[in-house]
């Protein structure tokens, strides 16, 4: 087993979540009325739903507040807190369960989260909501299903939908899109599924909107590659670009962070087949100088296939820090960092877009009871005091470092 | 963003010399050079700092096995250029050349064919000119990118030094470039005799200087990465003797350099006198930068400059050191002074 491996990070703490250490896409910070600073985690599985860790000392978390699913056959995956509000997402395994949509809670006072209102997106067809992107305080974008979509295939069962959430007891579906051709009923022609084992569905997975460009939403469509959306309406949406490069890869693109300054977008694609039998996933730098018309220009090098591929797990690219766009996060416009399973938490330097150099990595040792046999690093959060907060997919819970870059 | 502008542009967190550092490595692996003459005890320092918990995660090139005397059990293979130790650190046989075995270290490390490490020491052989090694790290672009000579530790020992110094030139210049000096052997000798040598080291280098206890010294000596360049305080002290030709002065800047001047005075200097330039770093303000610019010349080979995010304390005056041989401080300080005349003022006092 491979002991941890480190470069240019320094570990502060670690934290195994006393034995919930499985956490999935959902990592936010909020700062108490009290002045405390509590990071706030989605489980990535049932039976946890969410938990709250004191880090106001990163090299000393504490957890202030669990919640569990009501159903085992639930996962939250997703949160984001906005102030006191929160926002969760559930997801069901299959169409047709209940609960599936999203909550809002007030987390006032963390110890004791209070829950607003449930809104319900599940539906015969529909597994509720996987993502969502909540920075603003007004309007939740999502990857969601509803009950009135019916999609051509069942894996396009989600798609983006906008809440206004400006009075939270009482959230209103503002607007939504979906690739066209993947709703019953659309005029256009269904688009060709990914081959067998590798269709993982024409639906979003990350929404993100900034306020550099209100009127943009970026999406990671999976099988549908990278989509920008004019959202200027946000009644009607419209497609501006997709830039789908697979085949020949192999889809599921995850994550479009734009750096509005540069002109660039980076794209995280997910890998979603163990020992990397979906390699290469990869974290592309995209020119966005013509916004209809998005270019790669290069790839961050990807840990080392021979040395991670049979490591255990899955091996490649998954979520990306999104700089975030509310008080307390950590901005940048050149270092990329990027979390790829079993290939820990890695740092780029893009100063240079053509030729993205790696300047840092960790990779912890696999964790105590890890179902993989190495760790599976999920996704990862900095805050305004570059602290860097990253957690395993299973088991490992969460662990904060230094950048030392 | 992306409709209107048509070029890829830097950001705010990149000046002239490129994307702000927190120190002047960078992201670059720090290496760390041990010199010293045979005998001295580089073998058995670096063998105690392998043995600390601060030292883990570290690869070590040596001259010879013989030399820092592991365990052959310990190998796993004794034939490679590279070879893991039992505790995880790496050791590798420099029969053939530095670069080549550093080349071979990192494109090893990235593509997870030996583990992974977060520094490099590189033990020296007893006689070793330290000066090709400066310039390893400041001439060779491969090298230069990805590894950065954070320390050069010279090692002497209290029973033979003074006698080595007093004859051998070598060790002289060992000392004088050297960042970090260590005294050895210091059990071994007469207390008189310790006391005899730190004098003399501080004739010879304005270094910090330690003396290792039963060949062990703290590992943060060796490992820290503090800026080795004198402040104000130390103004007075910054000048040491000139003897046998090498001298070492310094040089502050009360108001911020213009970079263009800085430039065509080590031109000149490079261009009449660069074999002399046995090593000069300086900290320096430079008028188009937000923060400190890292500058170091080895001979006449100049490393790429390195801008910091801030000023590592409360001084901010430019300042610059000088190791040279037959140079002193005056027409060098001169020189500055008249070009500054002409281009703006950023007279050294």
């Amino acid at each position: 087993m491979a002991d941890t491996a480190i470069w240019n990070f320094r570990q502060l703490a670690h934290h195994e979540l006393d034995g919930f250490g499985g956490i999935g896409e959902g990592m936010s910070i909020q700062i108490a009325k009290d002045g405390r600073r509590v990071l706030w985690l989605a489980h990535e599985s049932a039976p946890k739903n969410f938990t709250a860790v004191d880090v106001s000392d990163p090299r000393s978390p504490r957890i202030v507040a669990r919640a569990d699913l009501p159903q085992s056959h639930m996962r939250s995956n997703s949160l984001e807190t906005v102030g006191d509000l929160m926002a969760v997402a559930y997801q069901t395994k299959e169409h047709g369960q209940q609960p599936a949509g999203f909550e809002l809670f007030d987390i006032s006072v963390p110890e004791k989260p209070r829950s607003i209102c449930f809104f319900d997106c599940s539906g015969a067809h529909s597994r509720g909501v996987h993502q969502l992107w909540f920075a603003d305080g007004e309007y939740i974008h999502m990857s969601s299903g509803a009950p009135d979509f019916t999609p051509t295939h069942p894996k396009d069962d989600q798609f983006y939908r906008v809440f206004d959430i400006k009075n939270p007891s009482k959230p209103v579906e503002v607007g939504r899109w979906w690739l066209p051709g993947t709703r019953q009923g659309d005029s256009e022609p269904p688009p060709k599924r990914h081959p067998e084992g590798a269709d993982t569905g024409f639906r979003p997975h990350n929404t993100n909107v900034y306020p550099e460009r209100p009127d943009r939403a970026y999406l990671g469509y999976i099988d549908g590659g990278l989509i920008i959306l004019d959202i200027s309406d946000k009644g009607h949406p419209k497609m501006i670009s997709r830039w789908d490069y697979h085949p020949p890869y192999h889809g599921f693109t995850h994550t479009v962070v734009p750096f509005f300054d540069r002109n660039l977008l980076i794209v995280s694609d997910e890998c979603v087949r163990i020992e990397g039998g979906d390699w290469p996933k990869l974290v592309w730098i995209v020119d966005g100088r013509t916004e209809t018309n998005p270019v790669p220009i290069a790839t961050c090098p990807l840990p080392p296939l021979d040395a991670f591929q049979r490591r255990g797990g899955r091996y490649g690219a998954h979520n990306l820090y999104e700089n975030l766009p509310k008080p307390n996060t950590w901005k940048s416009e050149t270092i990329v960092l990027a979390t790829f399973f079993n290939g820990g938490l890695r740092a780029y330097d893009t100063s240079n877009p053509y030729q993205p150099q790696e300047v840092g990595y960790f990779v912890p040792a696999a964790p105590e009871r890890s179902p993989t046999g190495a760790i599976q690093i999920n996704d990862v959060f900095v805050d305004e005091r570059q602290v860097v907060y990253t957690v395993d997919r299973h088991v490992g819970g969460l662990y904060t470092l230094e950048m030392d870059f | 963003m992306l409709a209107a502008s048509t070029r890829l542009r830097w950001t705010s967190e990149t000046g002239p010399f490129g994307r702000r550092q927190r120190r002047p490595r960078g992201p670059r692996l720090p290496v760390i050079a041990v010199t010293g003459f045979l005998g001295s005890g580089k073998t058995t320092l670096i063998r105690a700092l392998l043995e600390k918990p601060e030292g883990a995660n570290t690869a070590v090139i040596v001259n010879e096995y013989g030399e820092i005397g592991i365990d052959n059990a310990l190998l796993r293979s004794s034939s490679d250029v590279t070879v893991l130790l039992g505790n995880g650190c790496l050791c590798c046989n420099i029969r053939t050349d530095l670069q080549e075995t550093l080349r071979e270290l990192f494109a090893d490390r990235a593509r997870g064919a030996v583990p992974s490490f977060e520094r490099i020491v590189i033990e020296t052989s007893g006689l070793a000119d330290p000066g090709p090694v400066l310039q390893t790290f400041a001439t060779d672009r491969g090298l230069g990118r990805e590894f950065y000579l954070q320390a050069l530790v010279a090692v002497i020992d209290a029973l033979g030094g003074e006698g080595n110094l007093a004859r051998m030139p070598e060790a002289r210049k060992q000392l004088a470039l050297a960042d970090r000096i260590v005294v050895s052997k210091s059990d071994l000798a007469e207390p008189a005799a310790s006391e005899r040598l730190v004098e003399r080291i501080a004739a010879l280098s304005t270094a910090p200087v330690t003396v290792a206890v039963n060949g062990e010294i703290s590992p943060s000596f060796l490992l820290d990465e503090p800026l080795s360049m004198p402040t104000r305080l130390d103004r007075g002290d910054a000048d040491v003797e000139h003897t046998h030709g090498l001298c070492s002065f310094s040089l502050f800047f009360e108001q911020p350099l213009c970079w263009a001047s800085f430039e065509q005075v080590m031109a000149v200097l490079t261009a009449l006198r660069g074999p002399d330039l046995l090593r000069v770093k300086g900290l320096i303000a430079v008028q188009e930068c937000q923060g400190p610019v890292v500058v170091q010349f080895v001979q006449h080979i100049a490393h790429p400059p390195v801008e910091l995010e801030d000023w590592p304390g409360t001084d901010r005056q430019s300042r610059l050191v000088f190791i040279t041989r037959d140079l002193p401080r005056e027409p060098v300080a001169q020189l500055f002074a008249s070009v500054a005349q002409i281009a703006g003022p950023a007279t050294p006092r």
